[in-house]
């Protein structure tokens, strides 16, 4: 089965782990991630300059990791990024901003893509709140 | 068509679970996870509502959060762990998350 996976909250929520968690059980249980799409605050788990207490989980690094362990479509809403001070290189030139802080396995790109990934999906599931 | 409606706030800080349970389809489910297992806690209205409906309610709640807050579910409630829970969003057709 095909499952796209919208994420809300940023990696401090405990919402946000419970999606990765989820992410990984559906790998596991072997069906597909047509793509993760990170939306309002979830853009947060997908900068590269959020720094983690040591003994506090990294969810923005198990995130990158499972990404890209597992070659995932991992998009992050530009619309929400841009507003939160998450950019990649492309757009802190744009908008002349000192330094981008998203990278590779990371794409910015339009709420179109949530779309998209519903429509070819066969599960919604949707991540936020606590 | 059956959902699965998944709930995180705590019931005692808005009327999420209270709004669900107006809305719930006679082949709808509910699976609380995060804070929204509070609504398990003894003696209080949302526990005394939801054991109401036992007979005809379907209620999961995810094991691990329900074991950090040191609450006992009650029999007719089934637990789940991240397996089971993607099993469950398999079975129902729609899974809304009450964001």
């Amino acid at each position: 089965m095909k499952f796209a996976i919208a994420l809300y909250s940023p990696a401090h929520a405990p919402s946000s782990r419970r999606a990765l968690l989820f992410a990984q059980a559906v790998l596991a249980a072997r069906h597909e991630i047509v793509r993760l799409f990170f939306y309002q605050d979830g853009v947060h788990s997908a900068s590269a300059n959020v720094v983690t207490a040591q003994d506090e989980l990294d969810i923005p690094a198990q995130w990158r990791d499972f990404v890209n362990t597992h070659r995932l479509d991992g998009v992050v809403c530009i619309a929400a990024a841009l507003r939160r001070g998450v950019l990649n290189e492309q757009e802190a030139e744009r908008y002349s901003r000192p330094s981008a802080n998203l990278s590779a396995p990371w794409d910015l790109s339009g709420l179109g893509q949530l779309h998209d990934a519903v429509q070819a999906a066969d599960r919604l599931i949707c991540f936020g709140g606590p | 068509m059956s959902t699965l409606h998944v709930l995180s706030h705590s019931p005692f800080a808005d009327s999420r679970l209270s709004s669900c349970l107006r809305v719930l389809g006679h082949e709808d489910a509910i699976l609380l996870c995060g804070d929204a297992v509070y609504a398990l806690t003894p003696a209080t209205a949302a526990r005394q509502t939801l054991d109401a409906k036992a007979d005809s309610l379907q209620l999961f709640i995810l094991d691990e959060d329900v074991k950090a807050r040191n609450l006992t579910p009650p029999d007719w409630v089934r637990s789940v762990d991240y397996p089971g829970f993607v099993e469950l969003s398999v079975q129902f057709d729609k899974v809304n998350t009450w964001l």
